[in-house]
This record gives C-alpha cells, sequence and structure tokens, in this order.
C-alpha cells in the first residue's frame, strides 16, 4: 500500500487532469445550463489545450534533461518522448477545434459533447504516449477509439457519418482484440505487462519463444490497425470519407501519432531483442503501405477519401523511419508527426472551409476556380500539399528527408528508393487539387464553393499550419534539438 | 508415453461417433419436406409474428445505465471492507470516483436520457 | 574585391524574393507598377551580377564570393553558396535574361499579371539558387522550388489545349528524376560520413572522399537520370517538346535559356569531380546517346509543323552538343560546352521571344499559316535572321565558337564522333534555314499576314542587348572562355586522371561485376 500510494505522482499527469477537468465542465456547462452558454465550449477546451501544453512544456527537466520519470508503480512514464508527442496531440487537437468552430455551428451541432469527445480522445492519446506498460497502452487505445467512434459519426443526419461510425467501431474493436489478446501472450510469456520489465526480461531469457513471437504479430496487428497501414488499412477510407471533414483531419494526424508512440515505445524498448523477427514483416508492410496508398489515391475523386490514402501512404514513410530505428530513425518519427499533424490539419482546414453545408463539395472538381475566388486559401492549400508531396522547402520535405536518410543510414537503400518514388506518384494527385485550384475559372461565380465555414478562428488556424509547415522546412534545426533530447530517453 | 493421449484418443472417438450419428440421420434417414414441416415450431402453434423484432432503444440505454452504475459497486465493495487500512486516501481516492459518476449522472439526467417518452 | 564581406550572392539570389514581397502589397488593378517593380528588381539583379563578375578573380581556381553558415548543424547542412567560373557564366546568363523576360512578357500576359510576376521571379530565386549553392542538400532544394513556379507558369499562362498535360508531364519527369539524386546524395552523404566520421553535405567536403568504382557507378546512375532528365538527352526528352510547346512565350524562353542548363551544369558540377571513373566508364553510353540526340532531334526538327516545337527539338540537338562536349574530357570540349550553354540559351532564348512576338501579332505558331513574313516586319525578319544563323554557328556568332570548340576537343578523342556530331550542324543549318524560307520569304499567301504590325520599340530594346551579346561572345569569346577555363580545368583533373587508369575497363561486363558486388555487399 505505501508502495501505491508513495509512487502516485499528480504532477506527472497533470496536463491530462487539466484535459479531462475541461471535459467535464464542458459538459457540465451544457447539461446545468442548456445551450445558453454555448459559445464558452470551445474557449474552454482551448484554454484546457493551452494549459496542457504549457504544463507539458513548463513540467521539470522538459527537453532540457534526459530525466526519465515513473510513476504510478511504473505504469507511468514522463519524459521527452511521450512530451514532444504529447505537443503533437495538442497542437493537432487544438488546430481541429478552431477549425471547427463555424463548421459546427453550420451543421447545427454546437453541442458540448464534441468538445468532451475530442479531449477525452486528446487524452486517450496522451496516455498511449505516456505509459510504461501495456494495458495502460490499452487503455489509452479504447479512451481514443471509443470518443473516435462517437466523433465519425457525430453528424448524425447524415448516412455516411453513420457508416463511418459503424464500420470504425467494428473493425476497430475488432483490432482492439488483436491488441489485447497480443498482451496478453506477451504477458503470459514474460509475466510481466511492463515495458521495462518485458525488455529487461528478454535481454536475460533471449528471444524465441513462439508465444511471444504471435504476441508480437498480434501486436504488429494492431497497431497497424490503428495506424492504417496496409493491409490492415480498409476501414481508413470510408470513415475518413464519412466523418465530419475537421474530423477527418483529426483522425488521420493525433490517433495516427499516438499509435506510434505506443508503437516506438513497445517496440524499440521492450521487444527490441525480436527486431530479427519482425524486421521483414514490417519491410513489408512499409512497402505495401506506401505504394497501396499512394497507387489507390490516384483514382480519386473525393478530396476528403484521396487524403485518407494518401494518409495511408504516409504511415508507410513513417514505417520506413520505424525500420531505420536508431538515433536518426526515432527523429525523423517524431518530426514528420509533427510536421504531418501541420500539413494535414491544414489542408483539412481550407476543405472545412469550402465543404459547404453537409459537406456537398469535396469532390477533386469543386475546387475548380477556387484559386480565383480565395487566392489566400488556395496558396494556403498549395502550401500543404506541396508539402504532402514533400518538396522543398516545407516541412513535408525536411520530414521524408529524414527519414530517407535514417532509411540509406541504415542500408534500406531499396527502402528508400521504393519510398522516393512513391512520393513521386503521389505529387501527382496532391498536384491535381493545385491544378484544378488554378484551372480556368468556371462559367458561374456560384460554380466555385463558397468559404462558407470561414471564421477568425479558422483563418489562424490555417496561418498557425502554414507556419508550421514552413518553419518546419526552413529552420528545422530548432526543432530537430528539440527532437533529440526527445527519443535519447530510452536509447 | 504421454499419459493424456489415451484422454486425446477418447476424445476424439466420441466426437467422431457424436458426428458420425449425425452424418448417417442425415444420409440414410427418410426425409418428406412440405411447408407445415419447415414452420419453426412453436408448441404446436402456427407462429404468429415475425420473431426478429426490434427493440426500442431506450432498453438499450437503461441497460447500458445499469451496467455504467452498477459498476461501482465493483470499486465500492472491497474499498467498504477495507476502510479503515485506506484511512483517508482511500477515502479521497472513493470521492473523486464517486464525483466523477456523479458527473455523468447529472449528465445523463439532464441532457434527458432518463426520460422514457 | 576578394575581402569583401558582402554577402553579394545571397543578395543576388534573394532579390526576386524582395520583388516578390512588394509585388505581393502593390494593388492587383495597377499593372504598370507591377511590371515596373519586376523590371527593376530584374535590373538590379543584374547590376548585382555584373558585380560579381566584375569581382571574379579568373586566376583563382575554387569558389569565390563563397558563403557559409550553419543551417542544420545536427547533419552537417550548411547554407553554403560560392561561384565558379563555370557558374559565374550559367548566373550572368540568367541574371541578363531576368529583365529581358520582364520585358518580353509586358504586353503578352493578359490575366493575373501580378502572379505571373511572382512566378517568374521566383523562378529566378530558384534557377540562382541551384547555380550558387555548393551544398547539396541546398542545391536541391533550390532545384525543386524551381519546379514550382515553372508548373504553374505552363498550367495557368499556357496553352489552353494540353497545358495540363503538358505541365503535369513537366513535373513527373523532372520530380522522378530528382528524387534519384535524392537518395544518391544521402548514400554520399554517408559514404562520407563513414570514412572521414565527419557529417557534411558540403559539397567541397565531399569531392576529397574517393570512392570506390562500384560505388561511384551507382551514383553516376543516380545523378545522371536527374541530370539527364532535365537536359533533356534522348531518351528523357519526350517532356521537352510539351513543355516548350505550351508554356507562355517567356516560359519557354526560360526553361530552354536557362532550366536545361541545369542538366548539364549538374554533369559538370557533380558527375564529373565526384565520380571520375564512372564518367569514364560511361564516358561511350553518354556520347553515344548525344549523338544519337543531335541527329535525332535534328531529323525530328525537320518534320515539325509548329514553330515552337521546332526550336524545341532544336533544342534537344543543341543541347546534345553540350553533353558531348562535356564527356570529350578536354578542356577545349569542355570549354566548349560551357560556352555552348550560354550560346544556347542566347539564341534558343530569342528564338522563342520571336516567335512569342509572331504569336502575340498573329495568334498561330504552324509554319503552314506563315510566308513571305520579310514584307510586313522587315524587322522581326532581321532579328529572326541573326538568331537562327547563331543558332545554325556561323562564323562571327555565338554559336560558331561553341560548337567548334566541342567538335575540337571531341575529335581528339576520337574523330568519328566528332564527324558525327557536325553532321548535327549541317541538319541544323538545313531545317532552322528551310524553315525561316517558309516563314519569311516567298510570296505572302495568307491574306492576315499583309497586315502585321513590325517590331515596336520595346520589343527592339529587349532584342538588341540579346543580338549585341551573340555578337561578342562570336567575335571575342576569349573574354568569357578566360574565366572559366581554370575551373573548367580544375574540373577535369579528376577525371583526365582515371582516363589514365581505366584503360581496361570498359567492358560491359566489368560494369555488370561491379554492379553486382555492390548490390551483394562486396
Amino acid at each position: 500500500m505505501e508502495q501505491v500510494m508513495s509512487s502516485i505522482s499528480l504532477s506527472a499527469i497533470a496536463p491530462e487532469l487539466v484535459l479531462v477537468a475541461c471535459g467535464l465542465i464542458v459538459l457540465m456547462i451544457q447539461a446545468v445550463f442548456g445551450s445558453r452558454f454555448r459559445d464558452s465550449f470551445a474557449y474552454v477546451s482551448l484554454l484546457g489545450i493551452g494549459g496542457a501544453a504549457f504544463l507539458v512544456l513548463t513540467s521539470p527537466g522538459a527537453f532540457e534533461s534526459k530525466i526519465v520519470e515513473y510513476s504510478f508503480c511504473d505504469m507511468w512514464v514522463v519524459d521527452n518522448f511521450s512530451r514532444f508527442f504529447k505537443l503533437i496531440f495538442l497542437i493537432g487537437t487544438g488546430l481541429t477545434l478552431l477549425i471547427s468552430l463555424r463548421y459546427l455551428d453550420n451543421e447545427a451541432m454546437q453541442h458540448s459533447e464534441y468538445y468532451a469527445l475530442m479531449l477525452l480522445c486528446t487524452v486517450g492519446m496522451m496516455v498511449m504516449a505516456s505509459a510504461a506498460e501495456l494495458i495502460t497502452i490499452f487503455l489509452g487505445v479504447e479512451l481514443m477509439s471509443i470518443s473516435l467512434y462517437a466523433l465519425a459519426g457525430y453528424t448524425r443526419s447524415r448516412m455516411m457519418s453513420n457508416e463511418a461510425a459503424i464500420k470504425y467501431f467494428i473493425l476497430g474493436s475488432f483490432a482492439s482484440g488483436f491488441l489485447i489478446y497480443g498482451i496478453a501472450l506477451i504477458y503470459g510469456t514474460t509475466g510481466t505487462s511492463q515495458i521495462p520489465a518485458i525488455a529487461r526480461y528478454l535481454a536475460q531469457a533471449g528471444a524465441g519463444a513462439a508465444v511471444l513471437v504471435m504476441g508480437m504479430a498480434l501486436l504488429i496487428i494492431g497497431f497497424g490497425f490503428k495506424t492504417a497501414s496496409v493491409p490492415f488499412h480498409m476501414w481508413a477510407p470510408d470513415v475518413y470519407e464519412g466523418a465530419p471533414a475537421p474530423v477527418t483531419g483529426f483522425m488521420s494526424a493525433g490517433p495516427k501519432a499516438a499509435a506510434f508512440a505506443a508503437f516506438v515505445r513497445i517496440f524499440m524498448e521492450a521487444l527490441p531483442t525480436l527486431q530479427t523477427d519482425w524486421i521483414m514483416v514490417i519491410w513489408l508492410i512499409a512497402v505495401l503501405t506506401m505504394t497501396v496508398g499512394n497507387i489507390i489515391a490516384l483514382v480519386q475523386e473525393n478530396i476528403k477519401r484521396m487524403l485518407a490514402y494518401s494518409s495511408i501512404a504516409h504511415a508507410g514513410y513513417v514505417l520506413v523511419a520505424f525500420l531505420a530505428a536508431g538515433e536518426l530513425g526515432l527523429t525523423s518519427i517524431l518530426y514528420y508527426m509533427l510536421a504531418y499533424t501541420f500539413m494535414n490539419i491544414g489542408a483539412f482546414a481550407v476543405i472545412t472551409m469550402l465543404a459547404g453545408a453537409g459537406e456537398t463539395r469535396v469532390k477533386v472538381e469543386d475546387y475548380r476556380g477556387v484559386g480565383y475566388k480565395h487566392p489566400v486559401a488556395a496558396l494556403a492549400m498549395s502550401l500543404f500539399l506541396f508539402s504532402l508531396a514533400g518538396i522543398p522547402p516545407t516541412g513535408g520535405f525536411m520530414g521524408k528527408f529524414y527519414i530517407f536518410s535514417a532509411a540509406v543510414k541504415q542500408g534500406y537503400i531499396w527502402l528508400a528508393i521504393i519510398g522516393v518514388l512513391n512520393s513521386v506518384v503521389s505529387v501527382y494527385y496532391y498536384l491535381r487539387v493545385t491544378v484544378a485550384m488554378y484551372m480556368q475559372a468556371p462559367e458561374k461565380d456560384e460554380d466555385v464553393p463558397a468559404a462558407s465555414a470561414l471564421s477568425p478562428a479558422l483563418v489562424v488556424a490555417i496561418f498557425i499550419s502554414a507556419y508550421g509547415v514552413l518553419s518546419l522546412g526552413l529552420f528545422p534545426s530548432t526543432y530537430v534539438a528539440m527532437v533529440k533530447e526527445s527519443f535519447l530517453s530510452f536509447l | 508415453m504421454n499419459p493424456y493421449v489415451p484422454v486425446l484418443i477418447m476424445l476424439f472417438l466420441a466426437a467422431a461417433t457424436a458426428a458420425g450419428m449425425i452424418a448417417a440421420t442425415t444420409w440414410i434417414g427418410p426425409k418428406k419436406k412440405f411447408a407445415d414441416k419447415m414452420e419453426p415450431f412453436e408448441c404446436g402453434e402456427s407462429p404468429i409474428v415475425n420473431p426478429k423484432q426490434r427493440f426500442s432503444v431506450k432498453f438499450y440505454l437503461v441497460a447500458l445505465f445499469f451496467v455504467i452504475f452498477d459498476i461501482e459497486t465493483v470499486f465500492v465493495y472491497p474499498w467498504a471492507v477495507l476502510f479503515r487500512e485506506l484511512n483517508w486516501f482511500g477515502f479521497v481516492e472513493m470521492m473523486i470516483f464517486i464525483f466523477i459518476l456523479a458527473v455523468g449522472l447529472i449528465y445523463v439526467w439532464r441532457r434527458g436520457a432518463l426520460e422514457w417518452d | 574585391m576578394e575581402s569583401l564581406s558582402f554577402p553579394l550572392l545571397s543578395f543576388l539570389v534573394f532579390l526576386p524574393l524582395v520583388g516578390v514581397l512588394v509585388l505581393l502589397f502593390v494593388d492587383r488593378e495597377n499593372e504598370a507598377v507591377q511590371r515596373w517593380t519586376a523590371l527593376t528588381v530584374m535590373g538590379f539583379g543584374f547590376v548585382l551580377a555584373l558585380f560579381v563578375y566584375g569581382g571574379f578573380d579568373p586566376e583563382n581556381v575554387g569558389f569565390q564570393f563563397e558563403e557559409q553558415y550553419a543551417w542544420i548543424p545536427g547533419l552537417g547542412i550548411s547554407y553554403h553558396l560560392g561561384v565558379d567560373g563555370i557558374s559565374l557564366l550559367l548566373v550572368m546568363l540568367t541574371a541578363f535574361l531576368g529583365p529581358i523576360c520582364v520585358l518580353a512578357c509586358w504586353t503578352d500576359i493578359r490575366s493575373r499579371l501580378k502572379e505571373f510576376l511572382v512566378c517568374l521571379l521566383l523562378l529566378q530565386t530558384g534557377m540562382l539558387g541551384v547555380f550558387v549553392s555548393l551544398d547539396l542538400v541546398l542545391f536541391y532544394v533550390f532545384w525543386e522550388v524551381m519546379l514550382i513556379p515553372m508548373a504553374l507558369l505552363i498550367l495557368i499562362w499556357g496553352h489552353p489545349a494540353r497545358r495540363v498535360y503538358a505541365a503535369v508531364k513537366f513535373f513527373l519527369y523532372t520530380m522522378a528524376g530528382s528524387v534519384f539524386m535524392l537518395v544518391g546524395i544521402l548514400v554520399l552523404y554517408f559514404y562520407q560520413a563513414r570514412t572521414t566520421g565527419t557529417l557534411s553535405f558540403d559539397l567541397t567536403n565531399i569531392a576529397e572522399v574517393p570512392l570506390p568504382f562500384s560505388l561511384q557507378l551507382w551514383l553516376f546512375l543516380a545523378f545522371g537520370v536527374a541530370f539527364a532528365i532535365k537536359v533533356p538527352m534522348f531518351p528523357f526528352h519526350t517532356w521537352l517538346p510539351d513543355a516548350h510547346t505550351e508554356a507562355p512565350t517567356v516560359g519557354s524562353v526560360v526553361l530552354a535559356a536557362v532550366l536545361l542548363k541545369m542538366g548539364t551544369y549538374g554533369f559538370l558540377r557533380f558527375n564529373l569531380p565526384l565520380f571520375p571513373e564512372a564518367s569514364v566508364f560511361f564516358m561511350p553510353v553518354m556520347i553515344a546517346l548525344a549523338l544519337v540526340g543531335i541527329i535525332y532531334g535534328a531529323f525530328m526538327c525537320l518534320v515539325q509543323k509548329d514553330l515552337k516545337r521546332l526550336i524545341a527539338f532544336s533544342s534537344v540537338s543543341h543541347l546534345g552538343f553540350v553533353i558531348l562536349g562535356i564527356f570529350s574530357f578536354t578542356v577545349q570540349g569542355v570549354q566548349g560546352g560551357v560556352l555552348q550553354m550560354i550560346n544556347h540559351g542566347l539564341s534558343t532564348g530569342a528564338l522563342f521571344l520571336l516567335v512569342g512576338m509572331l504569336y502575340e501579332r498573329r495568334h498561330t505558331r504552324m509554319i503552314a499559316d506563315f510566308g513571305g513574313l520579310s514584307t510586313p516586319v522587315p524587322a522581326l525578319t532581321t532579328f529572326f535572321m541573326i538568331a537562327t544563323l547563331a543558332s545554325i554557328g556561323l562564323p562571327g556568332l555565338n554559336g560558331f565558337v561553341g560548337e567548334f570548340l566541342i567538335l575540337l576537343g571531341t575529335f581528339h578523342v576520337k574523330p568519328v564522333w566528332a564527324v558525327l556530331g557536325a553532321t548535327g550542324v549541317i541538319l541544323a543549318a538545313w531545317y532552322m534555314l528551310w524553315m525561316v524560307q517558309r516563314v519569311f520569304y516567298g510570296r505572302v499567301v495568307h491574306e492576315e499576314n499583309r497586315g502585321l504590325l513590325d517590331l515596336a520599340p520595346r520589343e527592339i530594346g529587349l532584342l538588341v542587348p540579346v543580338v549585341v551579346m551573340m555578337v561578342w561572345i562570336g567575335v571575342a569569346p576569349t573574354t568569357f572562355l578566360e574565366k572559366s577555363e581554370p575551373a573548367v580545368a580544375h574540373t577535369l583533373r579528376r577525371v583526365q586522371e582515371s582516363v589514365q587508369t581505366a584503360q581496361g575497363r570498359n567492358a560491359p561486363w566489368a560494369m555488370a561485376c561491379a554492379a553486382w558486388d555492390h548490390l551483394t555487399g562486396k
């Protein structure tokens, strides 16, 4: 009992507590006062996010020392790795909230639940990043996923949204099943579910137990689902297409990063001794993910669906970095996820802005003439798309540059070549949108989508994203210094 | 060699016999199919409604609330048993837990999920 | 000038960006101010380039006007600029054509002039950046950055029928090539990191590390594909006719005059000095492709009906000469190649400008729609004739010097190559003069052509400097050649050494063996 009590460290989970509290406050505001103070939901939530970010940044030793602080009976760890990921999540959530303000008004969905779910989902992701124990990771996964299921189906009146929620729920629960079974098998062999303890056990006992390998394989499947890697990606396009646009942007950035955070922590910290077993599998998954994602994206007409496939492809690039591991590999994962958060949510900000009531303008051809009617938005969209395509001087380029550097450094030259060829393929479909935006304007002005979800908050979100993309591309050093501090904790 | 081998053989034989019997009756037994015989059997009565009926979603809501608020007992019970040993620490922890549940209850109540109509 | 710590090159490269910033605040309707802003910026850029030219010390072999700041120190990426004799000439060409391009689009661009000028200025930054970067990553960044404005130029202001196809094709081709270069850069980087223990993408550091032959082969291919597509060498040339034809006049001028040179420049700057043995090894292949390009391009010209397409294919032919010169590995040949890059920039640039002017008047580029133009537009005819003669290498004009030096250099190595190359000169005279005859001489067949207006003062004003340069280079090429000679000799040093040692290596199986060794991990 003493041990339990002494290891409780509220300061270690302070950012999460703040978010949970804000989520509950938002719920209570609506429950008690009704919709009278509906404007306050967003402020409270953003305040919570700002507070959590502040707590993450000012926690003792943040991005300065390499101290790793365990608490809650070694179930919880606060290190720079988790801090960096938490910042990514908070940035993602914050931007998403800014984007969705006006959108929710337009769709008559300005409810507290949206904000509460967003915040709780973020807490789930933060738990995944900070958990040092498999069950805790699973807890985070479930908290995140369940919130996301609800968010995906948030536009109740739209069939597509309902379909997205159901599909996501069924396949997601399935994936969670794989995950928990894998955890069980690993616990069965090693006798512990704590990541450092597993690593210690495996270092002594050596690898090779078939059950352990099977557990690991199940984990790969589970995380494969959560990161939408081929061949476990089937849910992603339908869900991304059906979910409300801001949620789609959020889903493809934050939760993906969270899944990678947990994936990296488990595989790099607990299971490095099994590397020989997983390397070929992940190699194959990485190649398939990049190639399938990009090639199917080529023929998509719906821009949300296109970005869904592109998001699959981007998971593939991150898997390349995952394989390369080492200092550079981990740097590139963190760096890429940050850049991806900015560019993808930025792109979805523009999509949200133009989608119109009921999201009717989400085809690539709907973007014709946007370049003339909304020059700034079109410029920003082009920037985000070029960044996604990995063209300098954007964060996407620097991210890919780091990833392929890491791959070449570790001798995965073929993987790097497949990766860069894939980026070329991807240029085509990103370019299509730009082409559409700047092609000859349609005959009538009404044919160009109106900026229906435009609000000061959305503009702020677009500018923040653009700033992030450009500064990551032009001055990567500051971020890299931060990233470097972040992974040293368990290398 | 292994003491369990006979058990396995026994299991296999039992399963094979059962499966064989079912298979044999299906293959050998004479069958006469007519409409009444294909009806689901309800104590000699013809079925009057479609058995695949839907329940109102309210039932599920109630069931869900029951599960949520019932689970708390699982936590509260051991806490009650160890109340003295846990002392203030336990008390505060349990209050936080109950508080969160209470927030949930207020939410559910105010949003009208407890009303039947 | 050497001791001057003023970051002249940075100013030169980023000056157009300042112009972009200014343009962003200019009212959309106020087109005159936009034009003059762009012209001023470009003109000032040229003045800066003249300072660079004036301060350049031809005796000094190394890079000059160097600037180096750490950019991403963690990976050894630095912001490193500098010019040597080769890049100096190309920088001059780019800066020289800047104001001319702005003048050329004075009335040509009718819609969204502001955006057009922004693209043009961005392009200028990208191109200058490519020529002065001495850091591989910086080079790659500029190389890619320049793609976007160029693609947009074609995409938005191109000819409506096929501009999207042309722009996308241009973009994808170039991008496909350059990603191989990216992998090559990374391999190079890690090889040098492993052997020397220092992290650096700096060209001057990397050039000091000798690479094993088998690795050189792969890297030569990786870099070579990117450059060969840009040049473009046969068989990677298919994007060029489309891009040239569909681009607006200024786009074609910039494409032909500067962008293509980035490919040949890349060969000179990277492939020859970094992979000398591989360069020697691939010399026969490169020469063969160059010769095929020269002759194939020329024959394609003969059958073109579209003026711009004809000039585009003539570029394939002319750039073949440059490659031929570079891969002769003789100082004359490479010098000729460098000069020919400038010449082609001037003469083909001028031809595209003139075709653009014709198009502006007549809204067609089909040869069959013209005929007898010398009567209504004598001044235009005169300029066209001069550019044509420069392009086909008439002695006294610039084209002659370059081609002569290339053929001379090649002749020293293998006479038969020079002979084959020379057929390209003859064919060039044929197709160019035939085209001129069909367009400008004879009777006026179409009534519309009778009333065409001759050149305006602005147009004459922008053509005269080009013609002056053509004559200058033609009459006194030494002024320019002496600037680049030390750099060329320096670049060739290692290649010429390996020419001596690599005599026995040029067998196809040797390449296969070495490649196999490398793949299987030596």
